[in-house]
């Protein structure tokens, strides 16, 4: 199974925003709430990209003033490691 | 049943808006409070309201969109968001209660401009005298819920910015039929309710922020849950507590029924039934009607008065007669004030797209019968 990326967003608002310019932007992205060790400050929630197209999704992010502080890989079980943006 | 009283609720709706209520009410549950389906849809359509609010209203991001139960909530959010002990707060005289009960509560002073009803060079003559005193913060009414008088808030915008005192608009007979702008006004805050002008539901209110702003409500946002104040980020700052997603639903589908209406025909639409009545009643004996001269300076609102007849006894007899209006002070004793009609009181007759040149005219006709038949 391959990994997904995780790009953490503050709030549910925010995560619908990125969302929606990847989408804009035909980079499939849908949102989920993050998992715990992700979470920072406690619930977030975060926009789900695969991994051949997070360098896409990052640099589309970045021209819409919307860069990312956190991305994460997710394996299968849940589990998280971060990876720098 | 004749509905001629929109400027308090609008009550014929676009057909989508109690379907839309309906559905969410068994179909939804509350955004960010889980990753399931009734939880996503909610999500998804709380985000589309933003969404179709922020294309509305000239506001950057959709974060800026935020829900609340009614223009008077947002508007206590913008005041306690701007206004300090000691601060001096200047008015347009045509504020509802809603921005000046909060005022009364605080430790401010609050000066209005004067300016004879209906004259918008007048009013941003005396508005730039006013605004060479001290003034910390501004409060306009866009329209005025009584005569609806349409105020040059666009003008009195760029005065505010380029002295750099804070602005919040009272858009609640405005939003959906005039153009209103937070970012071209460069507000701090522009606050409307759902349930006029934009057909949702009662219950439903936005404020358009143009910066966090102080919390009056804190509690549950389903973020930064470990962390015990309240977000610095919108639209979660605002919005502690579970949505009115039922509301919200709602109101996404009148702001998408002004979006395809287009507020400009809707508010000619209006305009044009306000100057049919105004004409109307203006040949019926003993009622003194408050039209504009211009009447491009009056939105679909309209306060007549009669000699003789208590202003409630009137809207009780329209009543009576099939015919929804409002008589009184409408809340807003600061504009009774400005037109000399504190005293009296009026009574209010108010439009939505949905009115009709035929009800214009029975109106009249039945307001003409009951005078005529008081006076035996």
């Amino acid at each position: 199974m391959l990994p997904n990326y995780l790009i953490i967003c503050r709030s549910l608002t925010y995560a619908q925003r990125t969302a929606s310019v990847l989408e804009r932007a035909g980079i499939r992205a849908p949102i989920q709430r993050a998992p715990k060790q992700a979470a920072g400050d406690g619930c977030t929630h975060a926009v789900r990209v695969a991994e051949h197209q997070l360098a896409a999704a990052l640099a589309v992010l970045n021209r819409a003033e919307l860069s990312p502080t956190r991305v994460f890989m997710q394996d299968g079980w849940g589990g998280v490691e971060e990876v720098t943006p | 049943m004749i509905y001629l009283d929109s400027g308090a609720t609008t009550l014929q709706k676009p057909a989508a808006v109690p379907r839309a209520t309906a559905r969410a009410m068994t179909r939804m549950a509350s955004p960010g409070r889980g990753g399931h389906r009734p939880a996503a849809l909610a999500a998804e359509t709380v985000y589309r309201c933003r969404e179709e609010a922020a294309a509305l209203f000239d506001v950057p991001s959709p974060e800026q969109v935020v829900f609340t139960s009614s223009a008077t909530h947002g508007l206590n959010i913008a005041l306690a968001s701007l206004v300090k002990p000691g601060d001096t707060i200047l008015l347009s005289g045509y504020e509802h209660n809603a921005v000046t009960r909060p005022l009364a509560a605080a430790d401010v002073t609050v000066r209005t401009v004067r300016a004879p009803l209906f004259d918008a060079e007048a009013f941003l003559d005396a508005f730039d005298r006013a605004l060479a005193g001290k003034v910390d913060c501004v409060v306009l009414t866009h329209v005025s819920n009584v005569f609806g008088f349409i105020l040059p808030v666009e003008e009195a915008s760029h005065r505010c910015a380029a002295l750099g005192v804070p602005l919040i608009v009272d858009a609640s007979q405005s939003a959906g039929c005039l153009p209103v702008r937070l970012d071209g006004w460069k507000a701090a805050f522009v606050a409307m309710p759902g349930h006029k002008g934009l057909y949702g539901p009662q219950g439903t209110g936005i404020l358009l922020c143009g910066r966090p702003g102080e919390c009056i409500l804190r509690g549950g946002t389903g973020s930064a849950s470990r962390r015990q104040e309240m977000p610095e980020f919108l639209p979660d700052r605002q919005e502690a507590g579970t949505h009115n997603v039922c509301g919200i639903a709602g109101l996404l589908e009148g702001l998408r029924f002004v979006r395809r209406s287009g507020p400009e025909e809707i508010l000619a639409h209006e305009q044009a039934l306000c100057r049919r009545l105004a004409r109307g009643l203006e040949a019926v004996p003993g009622l003194q009607v408050f039209a504009a001269d211009r009447p491009e300076r009056q939105s679909g609102v309209l306060s007549v008065r009669h000699e003789r007849m208590d202003c409630e006894t009137l809207g009780a007899e329209l009543a009576r007669r099939d015919i929804a209006v409002r008589a009184g002070l409408h809340c807003a004793p600061y504009a009774h004030a400005v037109a000399g009609t504190l005293e009296t009181g009026t009574v209010r007759l108010s439009f939505s797209a949905f009115n009709t040149p035929e009800e214009v005219d029975r109106t009249v006709r039945t307001a003409a019968q009951i005078l005529r038949e008081t006076q035996g």
